[in-house]
């Protein structure tokens, strides 16, 4: 076997995974404090990608530059969406009513994003970050580590946010018991709004990195929500770390198997991998940050 | 089922009668558009009520019965091709049916064990993936000709045109599909599902069977959809991964019984109907807002009908007995 | 006669032995309360025979025969049932449903759902709701309706898991009387109740235990003069 060649893949399975970890934590949050599957998650990363297209198009920002924008504008749409619609969907009982909720979300925002930019493939990609890095044998480019950094800088940010600092503390007490939290005067219903604003602003943020890389165009949503689910599957719910792990094991299977077994079907290996965890340990390597087991 | 459920009266059969006769009636009235509507309509509809039959009772949400119908399709589509032209098309459909019948009935008992113990969303997903899989399955290994696919022989019967004759096939799944839910809804085992979709643990603790009423429920679903899957490769002439292993079918089964309403069995038919006359014909040309209506006939229904269009008239019903009863007293 | 026989029982949790070495003899057709201080154990001991735990150690015999670690459902099927404290009825079924239900399944053998349901609705005095959607009941009747489910699913054993906790002085005679009817009609009670004044009413037996021993076991006037029952309640004992 290839020393280089593993190394390579490995390295790039690293930092696909930070990609899909930050990518997945908006979505791990949702889950873990609301207990609702945001379906609309994909379509957040989407939007935030062709957010910072049409910022660049318009005054030539830079994507880079663009992302605290896209990050507020995103949060403050997530927010909006959760006070009108999603907070109604989970008033309404059952689990699936959010889930199809969020569902009917990103039809929506599909279409629309396909009405104002049509359905082909758009990129973000800037000149500057062609250029590669050479690192001990193995080939990093500029665009990809640009996004690792900028991934672990913003999951970094969020750790910060959780456990640092007081709303954290109010939304990680939300999540473990939002009555109890009630009744030290957390205003669960805020919380909830509060986080699914942020985690639509992770998720948009994140958008602009992955759009940096790889092209995308309005159809990837389901994509990158299953991505999410399968990283919060096998990392476990509502922690960055969880998201962190699930992310960076989903980047590995994801390259290995491309590149020893064959490019044709990363898919399988993706599913397969989360219908295993699904079976042996549902709750995920990290188990549940929030719950504890089942 | 004693009191459980009251007798069927004499009008259920009368307008059950009624609505068969003039199904029966419609391929030769209906110009060969209209028909394939019904057809579709018909089809899905069927096989969103044999979803229902563990989406419905046991509130086990599968995101994956596709997985069923391209194992179906492709099983008896495979095997079709395997009995050579010598053979006729109905008996090769025949024994195909037979066959993908058994075939599913051995996935769904072998994953039904793990996958069960998952409860909500991730059984949902679980479900997903598996249908994935097998997805994916089909596209790598040649054998399976899933990327290119293959061609079905054309059937035919009876002096029809093909497209009354499927009409009728489908039709007598969506029969098989109603008759297997009613009779379900009546039985002791329908109503161990329900209670295991109210509060399963509790069920367990009342004597009720949760594993294996589970599995069965599981197991009839699947087959169903299977069944639907060969019909569907036969009436499209032409089997492919990208035909018959589709996320859409999945989601539309739930959207269709979300729609209708729920543990109806009228429910699914007519958010069936009411999704494909809309997609199809409403907005037939304007492709681009499909989505948008979907996405928006789903946030509406969710916030202004979770129960559903049955669910609708079932409150608007109730809600005229109790003013009836008030003004009488 | 002995309905069910616990042996040597203990339920060791990951910090925490609930249940030691606890062992005692139920009499068919009377009504055995437990009782003890809270976190004595006596859910768990519940959760144990209903089969929705199994034990670390020890054996459970119902009638001679050995219901350890069964699943739920069987150990129902073999006539275990329980009315839980907090209620939990099938919220979308009206209450005669839900006890048809418990009437349909519960302990194996022939079935006569129709008059099973009727004779506990008429036992439990549910009649005047029988129609109403079991999410709509007040917490009285809720109760209620946990024992008529359970005397529904045709027990020869009812656990009963604090009836009466929450309940005035006129509920709580109600419910014991209830108590009182279902082992007159043959069923075995193995009650658990913080109301003491209760348990003395109605109970044949007492066993008292305490950080997951039992500490005595006797008549309610017995058990009650007990130094060592006294010393646990009024926490002088150690720990």
């Amino acid at each position: 076997m290839n020393g280089t060649l593993l190394l390579q893949t490995l390295v790039d399975g690293l930092i696909l995974g930070g990609i899909f970890s930050l990518s997945a934590v908006g979505f791990s949050l949702i889950f873990g404090v609301l207990g609702v599957v945001n379906l609309a998650h994909g379509i957040f990363i989407l939007g935030g990608a062709y957010l910072g297209l049409a910022l660049k198009a318009a005054l030539g920002l830079d994507p880079l530059a663009a992302i605290p924008i896209v990050f507020v504008v995103v949060s403050v749409i997530g927010a909006a969406l959760h006070q009108t619609l999603v907070s109604a969907a989970v008033r309404r009982g059952s689990l699936m009513t959010s889930l199809l909720i969020t569902f009917g979300i990103s039809l929506i925002v599909r279409d629309i994003l396909i009405l104002i930019f049509g359905p082909d493939i758009h990129s973000l990609a800037s000149v500057w970050l062609l250029n590669t890095f050479h690192v001990g044998g193995v080939v990093v480019d500029g665009a990809r580590a640009t996004a690792l950094i900028a991934s672990l800088a913003l999951l970094g940010l969020l750790s910060l946010v959780l456990y640092r600092m007081k709303v954290g503390r109010a939304i990680r007490a939300t999540a473990q018991q939002s009555f109890a939290a009630g009744l030290c005067g957390v205003d669960a219903g805020r919380v909830h709004t509060l986080t699914f604003g942020v985690s639509a602003g992770f998720a948009g943020a994140s958008g602009i990195v992955i759009g940096m890389i790889n092209p995308f165009s309005p159809f990837d949503d389901a994509y990158w929500t299953l991505n999410a689910f399968v990283t919060v599957v096998l990392g476990g719910v509502g922690s960055p770390v969880g998201a962190l792990l699930g992310g960076l094991l989903l980047g590995e299977i994801s390259t290995l198997s491309s590149q020893y077994i064959g490019s044709r079907y990363p898919n399988v290996f993706i599913f397969g991998a989360l219908f295993l965890m699904l079976i042996v340990r549902p709750n995920g390597l990290l188990g549940n940050a929030y719950k504890g087991s089942v | 089922m004693g009191a459980f459920n009251p007798p069927i009266r004499a009008g259920f059969w009368a307008l059950s009668g009624l609505l068969l006769l003039g199904a029966l009636v419609l391929p030769f009235v209906l110009a060969p558009f209209h028909l394939r509507l019904a057809q579709q309509i018909l089809l899905f509809g069927g096989m969103a009520i044999g979803w229902s039959l563990l989406g419905g009772f046991t509130s086990y949400w599968s995101f994956g019965h596709t997985a069923f119908f391209g194992l179906g399709a492709f099983s008896a589509g495979l095997l079709s091709q395997q009995l050579g032209p010598e053979m006729s098309v109905a008996l090769r459909l025949l024994i195909g049916l037979v066959f993908a019948v058994v075939l599913t009935l051995i996935a769904a008992v072998a994953i039904a064990g793990p996958v069960l113990k998952l409860r909500g969303i991730y059984f949902a997903i679980a479900m997903l993936a598996f249908a994935e899989i097998l997805g994916e399955i089909s596209k790598t290994f040649d054998f399976f000709q899933g990327t290119s696919g293959f061609p079905l022989p054309t059937l035919s019967a009876l002096g029809l045109q093909k497209v009354q004759l499927f009409y009728f096939l489908f039709l007598l799944l969506f029969v098989a599909n109603v008759v297997v839910f009613v009779w379900l809804r009546r039985s002791r085992l329908g109503i161990g599902l329900i209670c295991i979709g109210q509060d399963e643990d509790t069920a367990a603790m009342l004597g009720i069977p949760t594993e294996r009423y589970k599995l069965v429920a599981f197991v009839l679903s699947a087959v169903l959809t299977a069944i639907g899957g060969v019909l569907y490769g036969y009436s499209l002439g032409f089997i492919s991964s990208g035909s018959v292993f589709r996320i859409d079918i999945s989601l539309n089964l739930i959207l269709y019984s979300m729609l209708g309403g729920i543990g109806t069995v009228v429910g699914p038919f007519v958010g069936a109907a009411i999704m494909i006359i809309l997609t199809q014909v409403v907005l037939g040309d304007l492709l681009d807002l499909h989505m948008m209506l979907t996405g928006t006939v789903l946030i509406a229904m969710v916030i202004l009908a979770p129960k559903g269009l049955m669910g609708l008239l079932h409150k608007a019903w109730s809600r005229r007995r109790a003013a009836a009863g008030e003004a009488r007293a | 006669m002995t309905i069910l026989q616990v042996e040597g029982l203990t339920k060791q949790f990951k910090g925490l032995r609930a249940i030691q070495d606890l062992s005692f003899a139920v009499e068919r057709q009377s009504i055995t309360s437990i009782v003890g201080p809270n976190g004595a154990g006596k859910s768990t001991l519940f959760n144990m025979v209903s089969g929705y735990l199994k034990p670390t150690v020890g054996r459970i015999l119902l009638d001679g025969r050995d219901i350890t670690g069964k699943a739920p459902y069987m150990v129902c099927q073999l006539g275990v049932a329980r009315a839980f404290q907090i209620a939990k009825p099938f919220p979308e079924l009206s209450v005669e449903k839900n006890i048809l239900v418990a009437a349909s399944f519960g302990r194996s053998g022939p079935r006569d759902p129709a008059a099973t349901t009727a004779h506990a609705i008429e036992i439990c005095h549910l009649a005047a709701w029988r129609h109403q959607p079991a999410s709509e009941l007040s917490i009285g009747n809720l109760r209620r309706l946990e024992l008529a489910r359970a005397i529904a699913a045709r027990p020869v054993l009812l656990l009963a898991d604090e009836p009466c906790a929450g309940l005035n002085e006129t509920e709580t005679r109600e419910v014991i009387d209830v108590l009182s009817t279902i082992r007159d009609s043959g069923v075995t009670v193995l009650l658990v109740e913080h109301d003491i004044k209760a348990v003395r009413r109605v109970s044949d037996r007492v066993i008292v235990v305490e950080a997951g021993r039992k500490i005595a076991d006797g008549t309610a006037s017995q058990v009650f003069a007990d130094q060592a029952v006294i010393d646990a309640y009024l926490g002088t004992a150690g720990g």
